[in-house]
């Protein structure tokens, strides 16, 4: 106990070392009275008396030095009064230490927002409890490369069948018309089993979750979020037990889950869910076989159990599901599993990865900078190394010293840096991408400023130590000399500088181009044709709900109607409905085989995307046609020929040199089957499903009429289909008819509700942003790296003019060209940037494969990239060697010799 | 962190401190040092001053405490006594110096 009671006090006396020392003070000379009047008592003669004491005390200026060693903490002391010094030397150089300072503070800044980013969203728990048990299970098919969720029975079966799992449960997402809880809107929900809140092991803030049985009778109850609970109920703690409609039902209010709480953890920040349902799986799905692999399962690994045994178990499980299944037999279903919190971060990996790795470059380059500036320095202070160390001083003590000049720096530039990174932050919480998840959990905490003071003192370390470590090693005798222009040691320095620019410029030659591949596939993609027109097109979403809606005849009936009252409006050309639309996303698809049509070996089964469509959606998004028709009226009378519209590459794939016109196909794994055959009537230029920078899937469009009966035996699985997009094309612009939209829907049925109102040419936009985003920000970085890298060769440059002006002078004096002179200074800027450019190419060459996620019609080696990006370069750096060049050539030998 | 193991001479000195302010009270540190010269009839060889550090190492201990007061002079002086926790910690510290004297004692006994 004694060391803390010595450390406190020590601390203490930190704080009043003025007030001790003047104490102690007074007490010595206290005591030397007290000795000398003793001694006079005793006879002596005054001076001896004083004399005498003093001796007998032995050394007042040794006690007070023993005294203060024990008394502060002199190592922080010590390091107090080099950081003094320190500061003193950066005062004296202002343009040195602004440059600096601002460096490091991009670097540090840029750095720790972007590794606040990465920490919030990769490397932090997920918001469960003892979430790393938590896993997703997964099917796929041995047959097929395709990775699925699972089917409505398999979670059944799961829950029953398994035993490495301590608790599982299923979901699948839903949406709902709410009213009752504020201004009616459309609910994103989640259908989730009884056993997940508590596999989840979160709590509801207020009430309580489903119960088995509620789960299993369907009862009507809901848990909503606190967002909704805030919003819809003012956060009224009476809200459980209220009762909200949804799609027009009435269901109870049983709890509000706490605000941190989201589930599923989708990509984006519009994914959160504003209420929960129990799953409570209908007869239909519970029966299905296999047609829908959409639905999620969660479970937690019972403690101690291994990857492998879970995966065994898993094995055991879906080999008891396998003979269940009669429609897609031999078939070969396997199963796995992952971490949820693999499962909810893997896409966003790569695109973060790269950006720590860029900023990651962007803080070593403003490193190598600031080391060289520091060599620059350190030359012109060789003398009074030479002196201290000529005085006696210990070379560690000039290491130190030189350390603590490059720590303060980075320390300066590192709180500038964490304001800096605050406001990155925040605004990452607004600019990145949607396809990152738990943007939400972002934000300025604790991490942020512990992930900056590591920042600081690596960064100040690994400035200071090059420039430190040639400090120490400064030839005491040689800096004395002739005012410390020993040639030697200067040469030294300058390979070192050179070495050091080399460096930087290699860095920024990788950032460039890493950037100049981005800036190239964001091109490509601009220049991507999406497969139909999205200027003057008004889009929103309807869903109708089943009870007021219960047949398929009776949803059609409605978009017919509405399709005729819009289509009669001015300025409206036409009108058509779909259950998807094009670049926002596919979901899912049907598995199809046409006649005649083989499988080899290799070959996945044929997933199209399959659009139900009615009106007239192919005009109204000017998806041209390339053979054959589009539906009519006549597709939609009762027992009307099953017929579809196929794709372009569709057609080419499989039925290539054939007509595909009047071939047929079945939804299923083998033409052989119950299934009804459905005639191919048109073919249709490819749309993008998803955003313009992913593949083209291989699409199918059936009237939505015809889609229950395509699916024959199976058609209940479809049960009605309510919810469609409307897209409106107009004449205008398509933003004046949205009100008029929303009266129209009114007109036919006042209660429902209308989402997502939105120009196809701003969800077209939406989908860009990601890649605008990775684009833009890697630009900025490779921007920042090559103004560093600059700095970099002209600070070097500049510097060597200053040092050699005499050289100079006497070669120009005896005859030598300013020609000659600034093509000699430019000769060194070109040697240093095809140094640079060659490392630059063997690490990017290296390293750009890295990239290759975020790449779009561009390979990772470009060429066009790569020599566009040396071009850059030597363009540049044959700039910031002009200056330091021209003054170098408009030196005047009679002036400069005769200053020296 | 401080001084665990301090060592025999050093450890001396605390413990005259720690008796002379056990026995005379309240003390500045002229009277501490002289009192251990006369108690040691002179034969402890030092230079007064180092009895200062020895005072800051116990103060730092909290074994003992500080207070400005007036000398027998009539000028300001600090004056030192016991703790609370030095006087338990004299005799703990009484009884290592004899274990560590016997033992002295024992090497330079004349082997017989």
């Amino acid at each position: 106990m004694d060391w803390i009671r010595i450390l406190l006090s020590r601390c203490a006396a930190l704080i009043h070392s003025r007030e001790l020392d003047a104490d102690l003070d007074e007490e010595l000379l206290v005591h030397i009275e007290l000795a000398t009047e003793e001694n006079r008592r005793r006879g002596m003669p005054e001076e001896e008396a004083r004399t005498a004491a003093l001796r007998s005390f032995g050394g007042v200026t040794q006690t007070r030095e023993s005294y203060r060693m024990k008394r502060g903490l002199p190592f922080l002391e010590a390091l107090a009064r080099d950081g003094r010094y320190a500061l003193r030397q950066l005062r004296k150089s202002p343009g040195f230490t602004v440059t600096a300072i601002l460096t490091l503070a991009v670097g540090i800044g840029g750095m720790t927002a972007v590794f606040s980013v990465v920490e919030a969203v990769l490397l932090r728990p997920l918001p469960f409890k003892n979430s790393s048990q938590l896993v997703s299970l997964h099917e796929w098919i041995r047959e097929d490369p395709h990775e699925f969720n699972v089917t409505a029975p398999d979670i059944l079966i799961f829950q029953r069948e398994s035993k490495a799992f301590s608790g599982e449960g299923g979901y699948i997402s839903a949406g709902y018309d709410v009213t009752g809880a504020g201004a009616p809107f459309h609910a994103a929900a989640e259908r989730m089993s009884a056993s997940v809140f508590p596999v989840l092991g979160i709590d509801p803030l207020l009430g309580r979750t489903f119960t088995l049985e509620e789960d299993t009778n369907a009862a009507p109850v809901t848990v909503i979020s606190y967002a909704l609970w805030r919003e819809g109920f003012q956060s009224d703690p009476g809200a459980v037990g209220k009762t909200i409609d949804l799609d027009r039902r009435p269901y109870t209010v049983i709890g509000v889950m706490p605000q941190s709480f989201e589930f599923p953890l989708d990509a984006g920040r519009l994914s959160h869910r504003d209420l929960w349902v129990p799953l409570s799986l209908t007869p239909v799905e519970k029966n299905s076989e296999g047609e829908n692999y959409d639905y999620g399962l969660v479970a937690r690994i019972r403690p101690g159990v291994s990857t492998a045994q879970a995966q065994f178990d898993i094995d055991r499980v879906i080999t008891g599901i396998q003979p269940a299944y009669t429609m897609v037999a031999n078939l070969h279903l396997k199963g796995y599993f992952r971490t949820l919190k693999e499962e909810t971060v893997r896409k966003a990996r790569p695109l973060l990865n790269v950006l720590l790795g860029a900023v990651s470059l962007i803080l070593l380059i403003a490193c190598v900078n600031i080391a060289n500036l520091l060599l620059v320095r350190a030359a012109g202070r060789k003398r009074e190394f030479g002196v201290r160390l000529a005085l006696g001083a210990a070379r560690r003590i000039v290491l130190r010293q030189l350390l603590t000049e490059s720590l303060l720096l980075s320390a300066i530039g590192g709180v500038l840096g964490i304001a800096l990174a605050t406001v990155l932050v925040r605004a990452a919480a607004v600019a990145l991408p949607d396809s990152l998840p738990r943007l939400d959990e972002i934000a300025i905490g604790w991490s942020l400023f512990a992930a900056a003071l590591a920042f600081v003192a690596a960064t100040g370390v690994l400035c200071g130590i090059v420039p430190a470590w040639a400090g120490m090693r400064t030839n005491v005798l040689d800096s004395l000399r002739d005012g410390g222009q020993a040639a030697g040691t200067g040469s030294a320095r300058h390979k070192l500088q050179s070495i050091l620019v080399t460096l930087e410029i290699a860095l920024a030659m990788l950032l460039l181009v890493a950037s100049g591949l981005l800036l190239r596939s964001f091109a490509k993609m601009l220049e991507t044709d999406p497969g139909f027109q999205p200027q003057h097109v008004l889009t929103a979403a309807l869903s109708l709900p089943r009870h007021d809606y219960p047949t398929q005849q009776r949803v059609d009936a409605f978009y017919t109607e509405l399709q005729g009252k819009m289509e009669l409006l001015p300025g409206v050309k036409s009108v058509g409905f779909s259950s998807n639309i094009p670049i926002v996303g596919q979901k899912g698809g049907r598995l199809i085989t046409p006649e005649g049509h083989v499988r080899s070996a290799s070959e996945g089964f044929l997933i199209a995307s399959t659009y139900l469509v009615q009106g007239n959606y192919f005009q109204a998004l000017k998806i041209p046609l390339i053979r054959g028709r589009v539906f009519e009226d006549r597709d939609e009378q009762a027992g009307a020929p099953l017929v579809a519209i196929i794709s372009q590459s569709f057609a080419a794939k499989y039925f290539p040199g054939k007509d595909p016109i009047g071939a047929q196909m079945k939804i299923g794994t083998k033409f052989d089957s119950p299934m009804p055959a459905i005639t191919v009537v048109g073919v249709v230029g490819d749309v993008k499903q998803a955003a313009l920078d992913q593949p083209t899937v291989v699409q199918m469009y059936e009237p939505v009429s015809q889609a229950a009966a395509a699916l024959g035996p199976m058609a209940a699985m479809l049960g009605v289909a309510g919810n469609m997009d409307v897209l409106i094309r107009t004449a205008g612009d398509p933003t004046l008819l949205a009100a008029t939209l929303v009266k129209i829907v009114h007109q036919l049925d006042p209660l429902l509700v209308i989402s997502n109102v939105n120009t196809m040419d701003e969800i077209v936009a939406a989908t860009e942003s990601s890649r605008r985003f990775n684009t833009a920000i890697l630009s900025a970085f490779a921007g920042i790296a090559l103004v560093l890298a600059l700095l970099g060769v002209y600070g070097v440059l500049a510097y060597g003019v200053t040092q050699q002006t005499r050289e100079i002078a006497i070669r120009m004096a005896l005859g030598a060209s300013r020609g000659v002179v600034l093509l000699r200074t430019l000769r060194y800027a070109l040697i240093v940037a095809t140094a640079g450019v060659a490392g630059g190419l063997i690490v990017s060459i290296g390293l750009t494969r890295f990239l290759s996620s975020l790449l779009y019609g561009v390979k990772p080696l470009d060429w066009v990239t790569i020599a566009g990006t040396v071009i850059v370069l030597f363009g540049c750096c044959a700039l910031a060697g002009f200056w330091p060049a021209r003054r170098a050539a408009s030196i005047d030998p009679m002036q400069a010799l005769r200053t020296e | 962190m401080g001084d665990g193991k301090p060592d025999v001479l050093q450890g001396t000195l605390d413990l005259m401190v720690l008796k002379t302010l056990e026995s005379m009270g309240s003390l500045h540190g002229y009277a501490i040092a002289r009192r251990i010269e006369q108690v040691s009839d002179h034969t402890v060889i030092m230079n007064q001053g180092t009895i200062y550090p020895a005072l800051l190492r116990l103060q730092q201990r909290k074994w003992i405490k500080a207070a400005w007061g007036i000398s027998e002079t009539g000028r300001r002086a600090k004056f030192y006594s016991l703790s609370k926790l030095g006087r338990q910690k004299i005799e703990t510290e009484t009884e290592n110096w004899e274990r560590v004297a016997t033992t002295m004692a024992r090497f330079l006994a004349p082997s017989s």
